[in-house]
């Protein structure tokens, strides 16, 4: 990693050359430290400073001569792979959420009072009665960081921090580059916060690793292939909380009443972002955009603005560049989809030219279909919402999010419907992968799920 | 250039050009200009002849080729989906389907006598030129001992009888009246997937060692793979005559141990005796008629896949669907003029890069979704 830009000391684990290699002595060594900084410096801090330290940090993030920042953007494309436009604008829609407002909006949520880490206090409900209670996070939270987009180990390290738990961040070789700067961007601004981080990377199921970790953590948060995370579950100690996030995947769905409108190009415009957010490659991208038959255009003209608008996102966030074996998957898949477009008028395909930047696939047949994903996106035609339910109940038990085109009474009747059937978060289009600080995780309070309560009746 | 009119005009001037080539003395000009003669006027007989081949050229606005390198490409996955096909269905005498999971669909690729009668030929003295040569010192000897041309084929997979559509048992079929024993060890298992007859393999190579001759072994990287962990579990150690070999074919089905190409060339010398130098690698798909090996035995040198010189090799960047650069990774194409009667361009999913006058294999196309995601729903 070039770090020519930032002279970063060698204070975590990911810092070690490649050569460097970790042994299960290293972890254990490294877990009992985490625990004894957190009781010296952690444990003891009250919510209301870590809340201020968090939320400047989340606005040192923001500003565009921030060193962590401008490093991310430089150095970034190289290691992660994304353009410096796709990793702005991530870092942009996760750090505007993390304010001082939000993480108390999220305490309240999740806890029913802000201050209930720091002392006993009654819930909502609970005041007048005789009962209070207080929430302690782990002693050592292990994260396994998922491989697929950089930033969604970083809530899950400040969800660590509230809980005042030393955290153990474990990466996917090669994909600690965002993890890393964060928690070096913790350490620069308390250096007692970034005692209690640490982060290493090693191929996952690298067993004599884990297993040290696993057993210094008392809870294992993991996000992964559900073989990944039923294996994880396998290895651990009992006693060990474990919270896992499996496979998901999304959808996007266009309803009538939003096409009657005199601006069907916005709508594809904002589907656009979806697909180009992060690539597509996180668990909140859409695969599909589902278009309900009766709008002022039908899903080919929705396709064809699609088009143009992941088109025109090209040049402003670009994809950047793939491996040969995911352009390749990509070439494979557009030339499958061109022979069945060359035989039938239900399918037609829009590719960019000369490049993988971008493909949409257009099929009346409404089966739900995974995408190969780096901004290869589906477009499919349904009579209603009914049809898309059928379509999509396969992968039922995994779908995350539902994008949403449509307003008013409609909008509520079907976020409804979707609700019922199994959708955890239901979102406007546009806003697929920018999902709220305090959003309940695959439809699991996030931060309540690490925690442990102690009750006083009085 | 002058318009070949049929099918049935077309396969004696391919047969003049394999039997012409063979010689290996044609200049590279007039091949060049031979070969481009044929497949263009091959492909005008496709396009007219083979329907959703057409339809892909009609899509792609191209009716006549100057040169071979326009001419389009099917993918492999078109042989799933479609018939691809000249020849009427009472005509399809042969049917080849692609290895893979059950699961899966396979490639179909239809062939009547004739161009059953040109895969053989095709097949044929590619196959003899780069496994079956005696080694140097034999080759200067005035009276090679025949076991030494003609090796005791111990075939690893099913037999043509038992695996009627694998174009692999078919190959091995047809090789096999090029030697003087040949024995097939493959099987089809209770779910029809292949399996290996251990016991039966072991004999066959115990009574080869004791009897001091050479044995050829045929199979997929998968049987290899098979066999040589059972060796190694019995610490079954064989040293085989000298002028022992091996074709290692790719395709693991999805199943068993996957093991890297230098670790299974390793194991084969460790526990069968059989040289580096004496291991071949074949490159062949049901969906073509012609295949490319990467080694002229007894050559030191190896690793560069070359096909046969009426079938030639492409590789296309994937990024930007251009002849891929220098060094640079991309998608194996195969203009193969045997493919009579199906489609002559095939693109497959098969990444390499050049090397010399071959290709080396680098890997396959990702085929998984999301990463991190198993869940694949419609089988593409």
């Amino acid at each position: 990693m070039n770090d020519n830009t930032l002279n970063l000391p060698n204070y975590f684990l990911a810092d070690l050359p490649p050569e460097a290699a970790l042994t299960p002595g290293l972890i254990t060594e490294a877990c009992q430290t985490l625990k004894r900084n957190r009781e010296r410096y952690l444990q003891g801090r009250t919510t209301e400073s870590l809340i201020q330290s968090l939320d400047g940090i989340g606005r040192d993030w923001l500003e565009a001569d921030y060193p962590f920042r401008r490093h991310v953007l430089e150095a970034g494309p190289a290691a992660t792979g994304f353009s410096a436009a796709v990793l702005a604008a991530g870092l942009d829609s996760f750090f505007q959420q993390l304010t001082a407002e939000n993480l108390e909006g999220l305490l309240r949520q999740e806890l029913g009072h802000a201050h209930r880490l720091d002392d006993f206090f009654p819930g909502d409900h609970e005041r007048g009665s005789n009962r209070v209670a207080l929430a302690r996070g782990p002693q050592l939270l292990a994260h396994i960081a998922p491989g697929n987009i950089p930033n969604a180990v970083l809530l899950d390290m400040v969800l660590g921090v509230l809980a005042r738990s030393a955290q153990f961040v474990k990466c996917a070789s090669g994909q600690a580059f965002l993890a890393r700067l964060f928690a070096h961007s913790l350490y620069e601004a308390e250096a007692k916060l970034g005692a209690c981080l640490e982060v290493a990377e090693w191929p996952g199921g690298t067993e004599s690793l884990e297993a040290a970790l696993f057993a210094e953590a008392d809870c294992v948060a993991a996000t992964g292939s559900d073989e990944t995370l039923a294996a994880i579950r396998r290895t651990l100690p009992g006693q060990v909380r474990f919270v896992g996030y499996g496979t998901r995947v999304s959808f996007g769905f266009v309803a009538r009443d939003a096409l009657t409108g005199r601006h069907p190009e916005t709508i594809a415009a904002q589907a656009a972002l979806d697909v180009a957010a992060w690539n597509q490659l996180g668990c909140l991208s859409p695969h599909v955009i589902y278009v309900e038959e009766g709008g002022r255009i039908g899903a080919e003209g929705f396709a064809d603005l699609l088009a143009g608008a992941l088109e025109a996102l090209e040049k402003t966030h670009p994809r950047g560049r793939l491996t040969a074996r995911e352009a390749a998957g990509i070439a494979a898949r557009r030339s499958f989809y061109e022979v069945r477009a060359a035989h039938s008028p239900d399918t037609k395909i829009w590719a960019s030219s000369e490049s993988t930047a971008w493909t949409v696939v257009l099929e009346t047949e409404a089966r739900f279909q995974v995408s190969c994903l780096n901004r290869f996106v589906y477009v499919k035609a349904v009579q209603d919402v009914r049809e898309v339910l059928q379509a999509a109940d396969p992968v039922r038990e995994n779908i995350s999010t539902v994008g949403l085109a449509s307003s008013g009474a409609r909008a509520a009747e079907l976020a409804q419907q979707f609700a019922r059937w199994g959708a955890r978060r239901i979102c406007p289009l546009g806003q697929m992968q920018k999902p709220p600080l305090a959003w309940r995780h695959d439809g699991r309070p996030a931060l309540g799920d690490l925690l442990t309560w102690s009750e006083w009746e009085k | 250039m002058s318009l070949i009119a049929s099918f049935d005009e077309f396969v004696p001037q391919l047969r003049a050009f394999m039997s012409r080539t063979q010689e290996f003395s044609v200049p590279d000009a007039e091949l060049d200009a031979e070969f481009n003669r044929l497949a263009a006027g091959l492909f005008m007989l496709q396009r007219d002849a083979v329907p959703i081949y057409g339809e892909l050229c009609r899509q792609r606005n191209v009716s006549a080729v100057e040169d071979w390198r326009e001419i389009p490409a099917l993918p492999t996955t078109a042989f799933k989906e479609y018939e691809v096909t000249s020849l009427p269905p009472a005509e399809r005498t042969h049917v080849f389907h692609s290895s893979g999971t059950t699961r899966r669909r396979p490639s179909r690729h239809f062939h009547n006598g004739q161009s059953l009668a040109l895969y053989e030929e095709s097949l044929r003295p590619w196959f003899r030129r780069h496994f079956l040569p005696p080694s140097p010192s034999l080759r200067r000897a005035s009276h090679p001992p025949s076991s030494i041309l003609h090796p005791r084929l111990l075939i690893l997979t099913p037999s043509a009888a038992e695996a009627p559509h694998s174009s692999l048992a078919y190959m091995f079929n047809t090789i096999r009246g090029e030697s003087g024993q040949a024995i097939f060890t493959g099987r089809i298992d209770g779910e029809g997937a292949w399996a290996l007859d251990l016991e039966q393999t072991l004999a066959a190579l115990g009574e080869a060692q004791s009897a001091g001759q050479p044995v050829a072994l045929l199979g997929t990287a998968f049987s290899f793979v098979h066999l040589l962990d059972h060796c190694r579990a019995g610490q079954r150690r064989f040293r085989l005559a000298a002028g022992s070999r091996a074709l290692e074919t790719g395709g693991y089905k999805g199943r068993g141990r996957v093991v890297a190409k230098g670790e299974l060339r390793q194991m084969m010398t460790r526990w069968l005796g059989i040289a580096e130098s004496h291991i071949v690698a074949e490159y062949g798909m049901s969906e073509l008629s012609s295949q490319a090996y990467d080694r002229v035995l007894p050559d030191e040198a190896g690793g560069e896949f070359r096909f046969p010189p009426w079938a030639r090799a492409q590789l296309i960047s994937p990024e930007t669907g251009r002849e891929a650069g220098e060094g640079e990774t991309g998608m194996v194409r195969v203009i193969d003029l045997a493919n009579v009667r199906s489609a002559l361009a095939v693109q497959t999913e098969d990444l390499a890069v050049r090397r010399g006058g071959g290709f080396e294999l680098t890997g396959r196309a990702a085929q998984a979704a999301a990463r991190g995601c198993s869940l694949l729903l419609q089988e593409l």
